[in-house]
């Protein structure tokens, strides 16, 4: 299912478990800054759903106009098919689990889990037993009677998941939790969280602005821009066919060469680049300017006599060890170019100067309007 | 890893800032109060002070500044001002520097001492130092004692009297601020100027003096902006024998009844408070902005 | 040479601190005088003053309207400048800065022009009940105590768990009554203390607008000294200084000395 500015989702083709969340035309501005345009998102029941981008895309926004923290000019936002746009915050059950906690020092860790239902009032036998459950969830059940200020910045993030969660939430959202943590911490608690939350079956959103993390971790990604949702699709699909440029772009690294469309026949076109002529399959006019873009691990080195290939000349400039994989940077000819390929393991006949058969399949090939 | 930052963060934060929230709507009850109950009475006595019989004048402004008796008493109190900045600054400068230097306990419970003081009320200070000045007081008692006099002299009501009251009353204002920048100053400067083959001397005035320059600007503005208005130590130690701006203020509205004096007292009172404060803060700015 | 110096400054300070207590000493010693002259050192020991304040209506009196006056200004300055503050810390308003030093700047005025301000305002809007303008001038006087502090410990305050209280169900107000007010008590505490004790001690202003009937302890002691001087001011005062380290040494327990010496 996709969703972007301008397209109006048809409602009955859809069941009302797929539209648990519905974010329909909300537009928001700061002063005189337009910061989200007429944006459009519908979240299924139990489904993780990652807002992409970079800072400053609005995807906080969104999130915090979802919470109820921040109200919209224009549009709604429905919950379980209940109209909340109007709602205020503490009356919305929406989870939040906060960029840097936002945990209270001046209550211990229970009381930081019991406090969201103490607010419902909730009986106080029920309390200690659901923070309990709360707390053995994410494995802090020793934990109870500690200050906050004592833990390590992975425990507090455990508690305030906890917190967020032990209130029954018909939603939660997730603002960049894992930012603060290094990169091991980060990877043991993106797992952990993607079980329990699957577990649980709790519809969520979460904002990031690390595509790795998104690709990992999302049932789908919205991939975001200025206001506007680029593409909105699961990760193997907003990685292998992203919608727009940017979306290449920004999830994954690629090879981007301009070009210009050479013949359009049946869908399937010919753009001549000063690499070579690219074929691709698309429908754009003669004379358009193009990019085309190809995944680095797409691409082989050497000639091959098979149809089924595109075959360009490079010549190699820059040889990158990571570990797992290389990457070889050739040459571009044109400042918007950038010529990546990665590999396992590097052939000893490829050096830097060296000139270099490029090939990669056609079907593999991504074509854009140049920007 | 291509990240493309379309909005910067300058944008980011333009964001915040150009945020109307219904929530500004919290600073409006403080915000209106302060207005109508002190800017728009201040501003009042202001206009009051050009306000004559038959329109604006600068009559009041006339007596006070060109009147020779006026003119002495402003006088009086720069004088009290600068006498009282002075001896607190001598006498408060090596005290603060050795309270900077306690450790632990022991300077919690100086700085509560020094503190605690101000908590008292200056009624009560001032009433205690009147009685230590009596001829039956500590002071004559102390000074018969060590031989300086024979007989217990009169010590109320005299300029002793007043800036002894003065220096006791406000020794706290000046320690603090110079307390505040000596705690900040790192010991090992003085010893490096010591490696370097200065002076006790030397490294006090070329490296600790100019470090704590900025405690000792914030204390004398402090000190002096309020000494030059002070009004209970003076009119309780010394009265009429030594008048004050601020004396000659309160009996223009308590007693004489004439208010354009008063305002315009109040005004120069102001203006003088005013300069001090700009020019303290000029002279805080002025080393970083590198000389 | 350097150690000569250091034993000097602490020579200094141990005669400032004589230098200090003196007067607050002998105010309790002359207290404790069973005559009426204020000599020291006292010769003998009395609690003959102390019970006389319990029947001196006036003083009895002016006490009750200050501790009222003093409480009633902290609770209104309380409440108008953390508004105040919230707003201007979370951006929310334009000149934040020039609106907080607007706020804290009666501190910076003599007194005495204050007292003078508020009496010419009263008078020229006819408002003639002593106590109300009393209120009134007190709370624009505390202001400034209460803002500098609360201000500075807004600074150290995350408003995200602000946020984070609204979501777990408590509305804007209730989320800052249960989450900002514990978390910056220390602020709250020493803000109000000095606005209670600036309020309590203030006379350059209450001196013009206190009347017959309306008298604050401040004047009354004065006007006591002035007219029937005897120790009963001394042990007035006296208990002045008691109360007021009983209310240090509370705060103390409640929030930290020192954690209110540093804001």
């Amino acid at each position: 299912m996709k969703s972007g500015p301008g397209r109006a989702e048809p409602a009955d083709t859809q069941s009302k478990a797929e539209r648990h969340l519905e974010v329909a035309g909300v537009t928001k501005r700061f002063g005189s800054t337009v910061v989200l345009q007429d944006l459009s998102i519908a979240v299924g029941s139990s489904e993780f759903v990652s807002l992409l981008g970079p800072s400053g895309c609005g995807k906080t926004t969104l999130l915090r106009l979802i919470a109820g923290l921040l109200v919209p000019e224009l549009g709604t936002i429905s919950v379980g098919g209940r109209d909340l746009t109007r709602v205020a915050a503490h009356r919305r059950n929406i989870g939040v689990v906060f960029q840097n906690y936002a945990l209270f020092p001046h209550l211990t860790v229970a009381e930081n889990v019991a406090f969201g239902l103490k607010a419902q009032r909730v009986a106080k036998p029920e309390i200690e037993q659901r923070v309990r459950e709360a707390l053995a969830l994410v494995r802090m059940e020793s934990f109870g009677d500690r200050s906050v200020l004592a833990l390590s910045g992975g425990q507090q993030q455990r508690i305030a998941v906890a917190r967020a969660i032990v209130v029954k939430p018909s939603l939660l959202l997730l603002d960049e939790p894992f930012s603060a943590l290094d990169r091991k911490l980060r990877e043991t608690m993106q797992i952990e969280l993607r079980h329990l939350l699957r577990e649980l079956g709790i519809t969520s959103i979460f904002v990031t602005h690390d595509q790795d993390e998104a690709l990992v971790m999302s049932d789908r990604i919205a991939v975001m821009n200025e206001g506007r949702i680029e593409h909105l699709a699961s990760p193997s699909e907003v990685y292998s066919r992203p919608r727009t440029l940017y979306v290449m772009e920004f999830v994954g690294q690629s090879t981007r060469i301009a070009g210009r469309v050479a013949a359009s026949d049946r869908g399937t076109i010919a753009v001549d680049t000063p690499y070579g002529q690219i074929s691709a399959a698309g429908s754009f006019a003669p004379n358009t300017n193009v990019v085309v873009g190809v995944r680095p691990e797409a691409i082989l080195s050497g000639e091959n006599a098979d149809a089924g290939f595109n075959t360009i000349r490079a010549k190699l400039f820059d040889v990158v060890y990571f570990g797992p994989k290389t990457n070889l940077l050739f040459e571009a000819k044109a400042p918007a170019d950038h010529l990546l390929m990665e590999i396992a393991r590097l052939p000893q006949a490829l050096t830097a100067g060296r000139d270099v058969a490029l090939r990669w399949r056609i079907e593999d090939t991504m074509v854009f309007p140049a920007p | 890893m291509t990240t493309i930052a379309t909005k910067s963060m300058a944008t980011h934060a333009k964001e915040r800032r150009t945020r109307f929230d219904s929530k500004a709507l919290l600073a409006l009850p403080g915000l209106l109060f302060m207005t109508v109950a002190f800017a728009v009475p201040v501003i009042l006595l202001i206009i009051e002070s050009f306000a004559g019989p038959q329109g604006p004048t600068l009559d009041g402004y006339r007596k006070v500044l060109a009147d020779n008796y006026y003119v002495g008493i402003i006088w009086n109190s720069i004088k009290l001002a600068l006498i009282t900045t002075i001896a607190t600054l001598l006498i408060g400068y090596p005290a603060a520097f050795a309270l900077a230097r306690a450790r632990g306990v022991l300077q919690v419970v100086l700085f509560a001492l020094i503190f605690l003081p101000l908590t008292v009320s200056i009624i009560v200070k001032t009433f205690g130092i009147s009685i230590m000045m009596g001829r039956g007081g500590i002071i004559n008692w102390l000074l018969i004692n060590l031989g300086f006099i024979e007989r217990p002299m009169r010590l109320v009501f005299t300029e002793f009297n007043l800036y002894f009251g003065m220096i006791n009353v406000f020794l706290p204002f000046m320690i603090l601020p110079l307390y505040s920048s000596m705690r900040m100053l790192d010991t090992r400067l003085a010893d490096a100027a010591a490696s370097l083959g200065a002076g006790p001397l030397y490294a006090f005035t070329r490296v600790t003096l100019p470090l704590t320059m900025p405690g000792v600007i914030a204390g004398v503005s402090l000190v002096f902006s309020i000494t030059v208005a002070s009004y209970v130590t003076p009119s309780l130690l010394i009265g009429d024998r030594f008048m004050t701006m601020s004396q000659v203020m309160a009996k223009a509205y308590l007693n004489i009844r004439d208010f354009q004096l008063g305002a315009s007292m109040a005004v120069v009172m102001l203006v003088i408070a005013s300069i001090i404060v700009v020019a303290a803060s000029y002279l805080a700015r002025a080393p970083k902005e590198g000389r | 040479m350097a150690r000569v110096g250091m034993i000097f400054c602490w020579a200094m300070l141990t005669l400032v601190l004589i230098f200090l207590f003196a007067p607050i000493v002998i105010v309790v010693a002359v207290s404790f005088s069973p005559s009426t002259i204020f000599s020291f050192p006292p010769d003998g020991f009395s609690w003959r003053w102390y019970s006389a304040i319990l029947s001196n209506e006036p003083l009895l009196t002016s006490v009750w309207l200050s501790a009222q006056v003093a409480f009633l200004a902290t609770c209104a300055s309380l409440t108008l400048g953390t508004l105040c503050a919230i707003a201007v810390v979370r951006g929310l308003v334009p000149a934040g800065k020039a609106i907080a030093t607007f706020m804290a700047s009666p501190l910076m005025l003599p007194g005495l022009v204050l007292g003078i301000a508020f009496l010419q305002a009263a008078r020229g809007a006819g408002l003639r009940d002593a106590y109300t303008t009393l209120l009134i001038a007190h709370v624009v006087i505390t202001m400034p105590f209460v803002m500098r502090t609360v201000l500075a410990s807004l600074a150290h305050f995350d408003f995200a768990m602000v946020d984070a209280a609204r979501t777990l169900g408590y509305s804007y107000p209730r989320a800052l009554w249960k989450v900002l007010v514990p978390n910056i008590l220390p602020g709250f505490v020493s803000g109000a203390l000095f606005a209670f004790i600036a309020s309590f001690d203030n006379y350059p202003v209450s001196i013009f607008l206190v009347d017959v009937r309306t008298k604050t302890l401040p004047i009354q002691l004065l006007n006591q000294l002035e007219m029937s001087p005897d120790p009963t001011v001394a042990a007035a005062s006296a208990l002045l200084i008691l109360g007021t380290v009983v209310a240090l040494i509370i705060c103390d327990r409640l929030v930290g000395l020192r954690r209110m010496a540093s804001i």
